[in-house]
């Protein structure tokens, strides 16, 4: 029996024939050939993987940019070692932990109430300013993975643009102070000159002289606008609002205007609401920039004898100016870069009309900075309105 | 009798031009080009009048004020200052030292700088 036992076992179905046997017998050491192949081929395989996660990890390893993943409980997941150097802090010391629960490291502290106040947003940017010893300025980009409910951090170090931007905006502070003196001293020289006042001069040189004259001028409200943009970059454009009506200030700045508006026969016209209208908290100086700005414009892109309309009305709860030209309008692709600094638009580049790009940068900062709004319609060639609302 | 009046101004051109212009309405002009000289002029001379740039080498215009306080034949001099800053502190300092008034040189002729003159002390 016990021999009987040493038989091989053949299944039942297999049995009838010796052929089959021995197809058997060879199909088994085929299987387990192919076996071998296979877990050959997954070890290599899996080589291969490992070989690109060390990649892969030695790439994120080595980011010039910081990087910290967290899982959807916020847990640390994974640090970079960039982020060793930028925040000053052990890998070991928050990986595995929760973001909310080291919250006390400064830089993180700003990163955890964006994580909390922006939770559903995919994308969003902050900028992070790290104190001394560790004094940098980081822009942190987290993106929120929906799929797995996962968050990406990314703190890229921008001190440098930050102190080169910094360095720009000195630059042309200083320079635009120090042409202050000698422009003033050109325009006495030249005022005094045409005055007669340094002896008499022929027609022809006065004609000369009173262009010239022009010329220093636009070049002072060059400097003018570079100061007031440098000033709104850092921050010193100070406002000093107070409880006023904005009709006064809008005569006021129309009565600045009579010779361009005498010059191009623009009919200008001011319609003001019947009924009296609310006061408005404003800082007169800037506000009368902004319509200067504004009315400037619509009666320099307007063509010969073009109607410019002013209208003022109120809502509810704000006061609505408007200044409506029939110019050339604004090309239609360019909307979006209306207020952007130094912009101009396409059409009016091709005219011969001043203009530095900057009037409607600081206009937009001005409406900005009273809480109000800005916007504007205008049809190529048919004309622009610019509106502009302040809150009651 | 002719009225004096002391320009401190540290630029050369605005300062001759200054001179040339109170000059040609009868004015006694004297001119310094800083606080230090303008400021020995002033003991000297005893204007009725200054006109006062407030950024210059060795000494400022708000220290010429500061000085002129101490004493007391200068500190009811009246003083117009012609600068080119004009930033609100800097106002409010020169309203507290008493200043008559203050012009912004890149805004002006100095046509209206006459016409201020005028105003504090006469023809």
């Amino acid at each position: 029996m016990a021999k009987d036992n040493k038989k091989p076992t053949v299944h039942p179905l297999f049995r009838h024939s010796t052929q089959q046997k021995n197809f058997f017998d060879k199909k088994k050491d085929e299987d387990w050939t192919s076996l071998l192949n296979i877990l050959e081929d997954a070890q290599r395989t899996r080589r291969k993987a490992e070989r690109e996660r060390d990649r892969t990890y030695n790439i994120i390893n080595n980011l010039t940019d910081g990087l910290i993943v967290l899982d959807n409980k916020d847990k640390i997941v994974f640090v970079n070692s960039k982020i060793e150097e930028l925040l000053n802090i052990k890998k070991i010391v928050i990986e595995g932990k929760n973001i909310k629960d080291i919250s006390e490291i400064p830089t993180l502290k700003e990163i955890v109430e964006s994580i909390v106040s922006k939770a559903g947003e995919k994308l969003f940017k902050k900028e992070i300013s790290l104190e001394k010893p560790n004094e940098k300025v980081l822009e942190a980009t987290i993106v929120n993975l929906v799929e797995t409910d996962e968050r990406v951090i990314i703190l890229h170090d921008i001190t440098r643009e930050k102190i080169v931007e910094k360095m720009k905006t000195e630059f042309v502070s200083i320079s635009a102070h120090q042409l202050r003196t000698p422009l003033s001293a050109i325009k006495w020289t030249l005022r005094m000159l045409i005055d007669g006042e340094i002896g008499e001069i022929t027609p022809e040189q006065k004609i000369f002289l009173e262009k010239t004259y022009k010329s220093n001028e636009r070049m002072i409200a060059l400097i003018k606008d570079l100061l007031n943009v440098t000033r709104i970059e850092e921050g010193r454009y100070l406002y000093n609002p107070i409880i006023t009506d904005l009709d006064e200030i809008i005569l006021k700045v129309i009565s600045s205007f009579p010779e361009q508006i005498k010059k191009k026969k623009i009919k200008l016209e001011f319609k003001k609401a019947e009924e009296r209208l609310p006061k408005v908290r404003a800082d007169i100086e800037k506000i009368t920039i902004a319509l200067q700005n504004l009315l400037g414009n619509a009666i320099r892109y307007s063509f010969p004898g073009g109607e410019v309309t002013i209208f003022l009305e109120s809502s509810e709860n704000e006061v609505i100016c408007s200044i409506k030209d029939e110019g050339v309008g604004i090309p239609k692709d360019q909307y979006n870069r209306i207020f952007t600094k130094f912009f101009r638009g396409a059409n009016v580049m091709r005219m011969e009309t001043e203009g530095t790009g900057l009037g409607l940068f600081i206009t937009k900062n001005i409406i900005d900075a009273h809480k109000g709004r800005i916007w504007f319609e205008s049809e190529e060639n048919k004309g622009t309105t610019f509106y502009f609302a302040l809150p009651i | 009798m002719t009225k004096k009046i002391l320009i401190i101004e540290d630029d050369e051109l605005l300062l001759g031009l200054l001179e040339k212009k109170l000059k040609d309405e009868n004015y006694d002009v004297f001119i310094a080009r800083d606080g230090v000289e303008g400021l020995a002029s002033l003991r000297k001379t005893k204007p009725d009048l200054i006109l006062l740039d407030i950024i210059m080498p060795r000494m400022g215009g708000f220290e010429v004020m500061e000085e002129m306080r101490k004493d007391e034949e200068l500190k009811e001099i009246p003083v117009i200052i012609i600068s080119n800053s004009g930033q609100p502190v800097e106002l409010k300092k020169a309203k507290e030292l008493g200043v008559k008034d203050w012009l912004i040189k890149i805004k002006i002729d100095p046509k209206e700088v006459i016409k201020k003159v005028i105003k504090q002390i006469g023809k």
